[in-house]
């Protein structure tokens, strides 16, 4: 009996753990919540840990109306799409040249674009921000997007690269043979082959792009240029002082991420640990 | 079919385009980062060369030694916290039941996809000396123990870690968990015929198998470490004075705080330099041989 028991006790304190930890994870967000619907007086002095006893609106209302939210939030969006429309077609037809076509130095080519998963960015972060200005792209939007477009593409092209191998080589003797142009053979078989590798893609650089701090810092200086992370510091030094306001900016911009992962949460977890399990 | 699969035209056409785009924003300034490591350069006028003199500059810099610690402690704390709370957490969770786990698995992992500065601002809330939820919290609990989280050096880069720790335990736990799934089901069959306990089986069966992993999560976490910057920048700007500086931060700074680029290129290639280090010692050290089942 005592091996038994002793594991009962075992899986009653992993059980606790794991209670604890999900609380630790959770209460700061869930206070941040709480705390983008409540006034000064009830963060500081009345009610500082728990529900709201008022749901204020009006700091949300007063978020999206009083500062320049409504325009680093469509920023943002403008810089996620365009650049996961990019990265996705210039991966797939890269990959699609490496992994199935033949030509010399198709290897080197593929292994040259895998620097980028291994080169920590922001160290080059010097030469892009001159690199940018002389293009004199650097007071428009273009100016995070190309470089975003070209960091992810390593990434995207390892994994197009890996469901490409992995399909039969006769889709396109049959192709040949039915007299189906290459680029024809490439939009209608492969294309829709590797779909739930594009859907990956997209996913691991929405979460990469939306997010991106340290190149928009240096990049984008206009302020009605300024994607969301970066936008949201401005709040800090000028708003301090209403907390409510403050809070209600922070959730909006944490909804879409937040959106995307409970909608697809095995999706964006494969995504994004995929691209850390293959650095080393 | 050969000739089919080598059309000349359409393989620079398909290849073209990222390769263009990859050389000009990613090998190409990688290049002039070198470079430009050797010389005095402020970014708008051509730079003069002058050898090795920003490294000298570099190793002579107490900031940069102060960035080095930091970074180790980035490092440190990471890899002492997350790696066995992730351990035991994907451990736990493996027994659970189907909708206990995602509910798990969800709760852990949000914080990863939320923004650095979402997370930043949000525990700089937290750690407010006046109003923090954590002064609150300890007074709430009776203890009169009251600091200013992010005003001292040595505390500052120790809460800072903490965030950061808090953000991607989550994350970590998410890459272990799927190793431990992909073990077969008969190995722990076998251990617990043989009267083995889970505990038993998880250290001598299910650590031993990940090892691959736990390379993994150690390269993320170390590298990671060294090339912190975001929440230095929002969280403290790098203060008190210099004490929560780290290498990117070394550089972001000379090269646009101070206009001196030449300097903060070396800087860079001392971080490229240093991430390398880490991942060839814990290539050569961690998990050597592959395993497969």
């Amino acid at each position: 009996m005592k091996p038994k028991r002793q594991f009962h006790v075992g899986s009653f304190l992993f059980r606790i753990v794991l209670y604890v930890y999900a609380v630790i994870s959770l209460y700061p967000l869930i206070w941040m919540l709480f705390y983008s619907f409540k006034d000064n007086q009830e963060i500081f002095v009345t009610n500082p840990f728990g529900f709201p006893t008022v749901l204020r609106f009006e700091n949300y209302a007063k978020a999206w109306n009083a500062f320049n939210l409504p325009v680093y939030f469509m920023n943002s969006v403008k810089v996620t799409l365009t650049v996961i429309v990019f990265v996705l077609i210039f991966a797939t037809m890269f990959a699609y040249a490496t992994a199935r076509m033949r030509f010399r130095g198709q290897h080197v080519l593929r292994l040259l674009t895998m620097i980028g998963l291994f080169l920590p960015l922001q160290c080059i972060m010097i030469p892009i921000a001159v690199l940018v200005r002389d293009l004199h792209i650097n007071n428009t939007l273009w100016a995070v997007i190309v470089p975003y477009t070209a960091f992810n593409l390593s990434f995207a092209i390892m994994v197009l690269y890996g469901y490409m191998r992995s399909l039969p080589f006769e889709l396109e003797e049959s192709a040949c043979i039915d007299g189906a142009s290459l680029f024809t053979c490439f939009l209608r078989i492969i294309v829709p082959n590797v779909k739930t590798a594009m859907a990956t893609v997209a996913i691991f650089v929405f979460m990469n792009v939306w997010n991106e701090y340290n190149l928009a810092l240096i990049l984008l200086t206009k302020d009605n240029l300024k994607t969301l992370p970066l936008g949201l510091l401005f709040f800090q030094g000028e708003y301090t002082t209403d907390w409510g306001a403050m809070g209600a900016t922070m959730v909006i911009a944490s909804i879409p991420t937040v959106l995307i992962y409970t909608l697809f949460s095995s999706q964006v977890e494969k995504a994004m640990t995929v691209s850390g399990a293959v650095k080393g | 079919m050969r000739k089919y699969l080598g059309n000349k035209k359409m393989v620079i056409a398909l290849v073209g385009p990222a390769m263009i785009l990859f050389s000009v924003m990613v090998l190409y300034p990688l290049g002039v980062l070198i470079v430009k490591s050797f010389t005095q350069w402020d970014g708008l006028n051509p730079s003069v060369f002058t050898g090795v003199e920003n490294y000298i500059r570099l190793f002579k810099d107490p900031v940069f030694y102060t960035s080095l610690r930091n970074g180790l402690v980035f490092a440190l704390i990471q890899v002492c916290i997350q790696v066995p709370i992730a351990s035991i957490l994907a451990f736990a969770v493996m027994d659970s039941g189907r909708i206990s786990k995602k509910f798990f698995r969800v709760a852990y992992f949000v914080p990863a996809v939320l923004s650095i500065t979402v997370v930043s601002q949000l525990w700089l809330s937290m750690y407010n000396a006046e109003y923090g939820m954590i002064n609150k919290l300890f007074s709430a609990l009776g203890f009169s123990y009251q600091q200013n989280w992010l005003g001292q050096g040595e505390s500052a880069i120790v809460a800072i870690a903490l965030v950061n720790t808090w953000q991607f335990t989550g994350y970590q736990f998410i890459l272990l968990l799927s190793a431990a799934r992909s073990i077969p089901d008969h190995y722990f069959e076998a251990a617990r015929l043989d009267g083995c306990s889970k505990m038993k089986a998880h250290l001598h069966i299910t650590m031993p198998l990940m090892q691959e992993t736990y390379k993994y999560c150690l390269i993320i976490a170390i590298t990671g470490g060294l090339n912190a910057f975001a929440s230095m920048h929002i969280m403290t700007g790098g203060g008190p004075g210099t004490q929560t500086y780290t290498l990117t931060y070394l550089m972001y700074r000379s090269a646009f705080r101070l206009g001196n680029y030449g300097y903060g290129c070396a800087s860079a290639v001392m971080l490229i330099v240093q991430c390398m280090i880490v991942s060839l010692v814990i290539n050569r050290c961690v998990a050597r041989e592959r395993i497969v089942y």
